[in-house]
């Protein structure tokens, strides 16, 4: 059986020599690093691609929240802290759970089957996001999102019910998103083409978008080319 | 003339009795005003989390240090739920506890924290507010050791100047602007030393070159 990798990052050294005592009872999991510090997480993470971290929130320097948001991929999450404050945020980022430090054995072991369920339930763990805005956070699944906005420095991302603001370029998230499921339709906006409502012919040859939402979006003559293309659409359009 | 003295004595009667009544409210006020900052001067409880963590992990891998802490951790415990009722304890007794605190610190931080401590042994019996000194260091700790992945030294002296005690502390850390103006972190400590002193005590924390916060406290012979 193929097991779970795991990162455990916690700034002090006897709560992970902890968190390693209590993981010895599952086998199916296994370390493969841990670190004290965010900087070196990232880094370990990048290098690693573990399915799940082990993660501290209050730590020098950069904390658990922070390192999140600097990885382009975001595994999944089991906070574990000292600091009950902090539990409604790592709610609301649907972390995969939560635990105050020290961890009951009962406890721990129902984290690890939600891990166990987690990560059975999708083969090959959907890509996510980590956003913080203001006193929010999100996990978001980039199947969720269905329009990328540019906005200077920052892309604003349209998903669920609501948006937020990623610190990425336009074209550097074009390169990380899924090319079979994002379109790039035109200088500034990317969509998701599971959420297209519906497609209009449109003067010059262009094509008016709508989006489930109502949203109505204009696809760049050069894009409309493309996404004609690309989905087979000539002999219907022309 | 019966009258009068009769009238004359109701009269004072019942001026004192408003007297009295005025009297009680403000001692009241007062009782009300000590009794809520007692229960606010209390140690941190991520502090005794931390350390329970810490001593699970040490029963395993340093059993003799788990015994220790356990001690160090009671004693904190201790003095944490029975010493809530003074409002001044000598102040052997604050350094025996803020040494207590940081040994324990020092097993949940390890190298990342240093600590010396400089005091004369004349001052023994300095009257001074439970948990005044424990609560800067916490600070220290909170501020300058947690917070750096480095960390660094906590250095405490204690100095008994004309007519009060003066303690010093030295910390690393970067003071943000609020905390210089209004002790951010330790405005419960302020306002107890404002009840107990008036104006006579002062707590001041400075930000010195190289990334190091200087906290002066001065306590007073007699409130």
């Amino acid at each position: 059986m193929k097991k779970i990798r795991v990162i455990l990052i916690d700034d002090e050294r006897l709560a992970r020599e902890e968190i390693r005592r209590m993981l010895d009872a599952y086998p199916d999991l296994e370390i493969i690093a841990e670190t004290a510090n965010a900087e070196d997480a990232v880094e370990l993470i990048e290098k690693h691609h573990p399915d799940l971290l082990l993660l501290d929130i209050q730590m020098p320097g950069k904390s658990g929240f922070d390192l999140l948001e600097m990885l382009q991929q975001v595994p999944e999450v089991i906070f574990i802290t000292a600091y009950d404050q902090y539990a409604v945020k790592a709610f609301e980022a649907d972390a995969l759970d939560y635990v105050v430090k020290p961890v009951r054995a009962e406890r721990f072991s129902k984290v690890i089957e939600k891990v166990r369920n987690k990560l059975s339930r999708t083969p090959s763990p959907q890509q996510q996001l980590f956003v913080k805005d203001g006193n929010k956070c999100y996990f978001i699944r980039l199947g969720e999102i269905y329009l990328i906005e540019s906005m200077e420095n920052y892309a604003r991302l349209y998903f669920r019910d609501t948006t937020t603001y990623l610190k990425r370029s336009l074209n550097q998230l074009e390169m990380e998103v899924d090319q079979a499921m994002f379109f790039r339709i035109n200088r500034s906006q990317i969509i998701n083409t599971n959420f297209i409502k519906h497609i209009e012919q449109a003067e010059n040859g262009r094509l008016d978008i709508t989006l489930h939402d109502g949203k109505l979006l204009q696809v760049s003559e050069r894009q409309s080319v493309k996404f004609k293309a690309n989905n087979r659409l000539k002999t219907k359009f022309n | 003339m019966a009258i009068w003295i009769l009238a004359f004595h109701l009269y004072h009667y019942a001026m004192m009795q408003i007297r009295i009544a005025k009297e009680n409210a403000r001692l009241q006020l007062a009782a009300k005003e000590a009794q809520l900052n007692n229960l606010s001067a209390q140690l941190n409880p991520h502090f005794f989390f931390n350390s329970l963590n810490s001593i699970k992990a040490l029963v395993a891998s340093d059993p003799e240090g788990a015994r220790r802490a356990i001690d160090l951790l009671s004693e904190l415990l201790r003095n944490s739920l029975y010493q809530q009722n003074n409002m001044l304890i000598p102040f052997n007794e604050e350094m025996a506890l803020v040494n207590d605190y940081l040994e324990l610190e020092k097993i949940r931080f390890e190298e990342r924290l240093c600590y010396q401590i400089d005091v004369d042994k004349e001052q023994e019996n300095w009257p001074v507010p439970p948990l005044s000194i424990q609560s800067l260091v916490e600070n220290a700790i909170k501020h300058g050791i947690a917070k750096s992945i480095n960390g660094g030294l906590v250095k405490i002296e204690v100095k008994e100047m004309e007519s009060f005690l003066r303690i010093t502390m030295q910390n690393p850390g970067v003071l943000k602007d609020e905390e210089v103006a209004g002790g951010i972190g330790l405005p419960n400590l302020q306002s107890r030393l404002r009840l107990q002193y008036g104006d006579k005590a002062s707590l001041t924390l400075t930000q010195l070159p190289g990334e190091i916060v200087s906290t002066v406290l001065n306590i007073p012979a007699a409130p």
